[in-house]
């Protein structure tokens, strides 16, 4: 009786789950609900379910964007800390460490997409619009960024050289990670206390570029309080993300 | 609008039952059909069961361990222990509501 019910289901199912699900009914008399059950979760199972346990895409697919996401956004966040730490440390030769800077630039807008992919899948409206700011920020700070090490102070747009674009997409980016902090508080998908972390930090560095913008030489410090403050903000949720995907601390099998 | 488990449909109610059930530990099919009749009442047949177990299996909220004897254990992700906390403050929060407008205060 047991193996014919098992023959409803798919193959590749049986492959997956056949042995367990066959010492499962085992364990008891099957009754009238069980058999009704049954046929229902084979009919089930070649429907929605033809290649699950054995072909793993879907499984893949979905960690791998939090994987992904976590990953970059940590070392987003280490390498722009780095850059801006070693152009500051020799302006003369500020380029080496501009480049280290774009690079955790790009790096951070791949780990703004993976985190927004994996959170999407519940929130797509509210993650996709919160995505938006810092991923355009990230841009125009990343092509701002190149252009200053390409042709140093030369307009590139009209009058306008990179250096406008790198300030006003870093400045949308610290932004948006404020909005991206909210909405990722929101969705419950990645550790709350990783979205807080962001938006924390990412509120105090925007409050430090803007009080900033109107000092001179000594804004220096407040400048690198805003940075230290953006980038933890994001290692820290990437790190939660990371550690996500790990098996939860629970005791042995029952 | 409270939504468990949002993509699983008719198997998102089962699905939140096996989360919560292990929640305090791994547990192979039977012990899973188990807890879950003791805890609602309700039977849980093996093919929800395992439909649902499939369901979480392939979204990375549940991995399965290696079998003993045929049965295979089961054990929430931190993904899926993250997920069904928020579940559970979701559906208290909906319960609350539910009560206060009838004019009960919650037990």
């Amino acid at each position: 009786m047991i193996a014919l019910l098992l023959r409803l289901y798919p193959a590749r199912w049986r492959a997956r789950y056949g042995d367990e699900f066959g010492a499962l009914l085992a364990e008891r008399p099957l009754g009238p609900f069980d058999v009704a059950d049954l046929l229902l979760g084979a009919l089930d199972a070649h429907l929605h379910l033809r290649g699950l346990g054995s072909s793993s895409e879907h499984r893949k697919g979905l960690p791998m964007s939090l994987r992904l996401g976590g990953f970059a956004a940590f070392t987003g966040g280490a390498l722009i800390l780095a850059g801006w730490i070693w152009s500051g440390l020799d302006p003369a030769e500020s380029d080496p460490g501009v480049l280290v800077f774009l690079v955790g630039a790009v790096a951070l807008l791949v780990g703004l997409a993976g985190l927004s992919a994996f959170q999407a899948r519940t929130h797509p409206r509210l993650v996709w619009a919160a995505f938006l700011l810092p991923a355009i920020g990230g841009a125009a700070m990343t092509f701002g960024g190149l252009a200053m090490v390409a042709v140093p102070d030369a307009p590139i747009v009209g009058d306008v050289s990179g250096w406008y674009f790198f300030i006003f997409g870093l400045l949308a980016t610290i932004a948006g990670s404020v909005l991206f902090a909210i909405a990722t508080f929101r969705t419950g998908a990645l550790p709350r206390s990783g979205a807080l972390a962001l938006g924390v930090t990412s509120a105090i560095s925007l409050v430090s570029f803007v009080g900033a913008l109107g000092l001179g030489g000594e804004a220096q410090p407040i400048l690198m309080l805003g940075f230290l403050a953006f980038t933890v903000g994001w290692i820290v949720l990437g790190l939660q993300a990371i550690r996500l995907d790990r098996p939860a601390l629970v005791a042995g099998p029952a | 609008m409270v939504t468990p488990l949002p993509e699983l449909g008719r198997f998102a109610e089962p699905a939140l039952l096996i989360l919560v059930s292990l929640s305090d530990g791994p547990k192979h099919g039977y012990a899973i059909m188990a807890d879950v009749e003791q805890g609602t009442g309700r039977p849980m047949g093996p093919g929800t069961l395992y439909a649902a177990l499939a369901r979480l299996e392939e979204r990375g909220f549940v991995e399965a361990l290696p079998p003993v004897d045929r049965r295979r254990p089961y054990r929430l992700t931190a993904l899926g222990a993250t997920t069904v906390a928020e579940q559970l403050r979701e559906l208290s929060a909906f319960a609350e509501l539910g009560l206060r407008r009838l004019g009960q205060a919650p037990r």
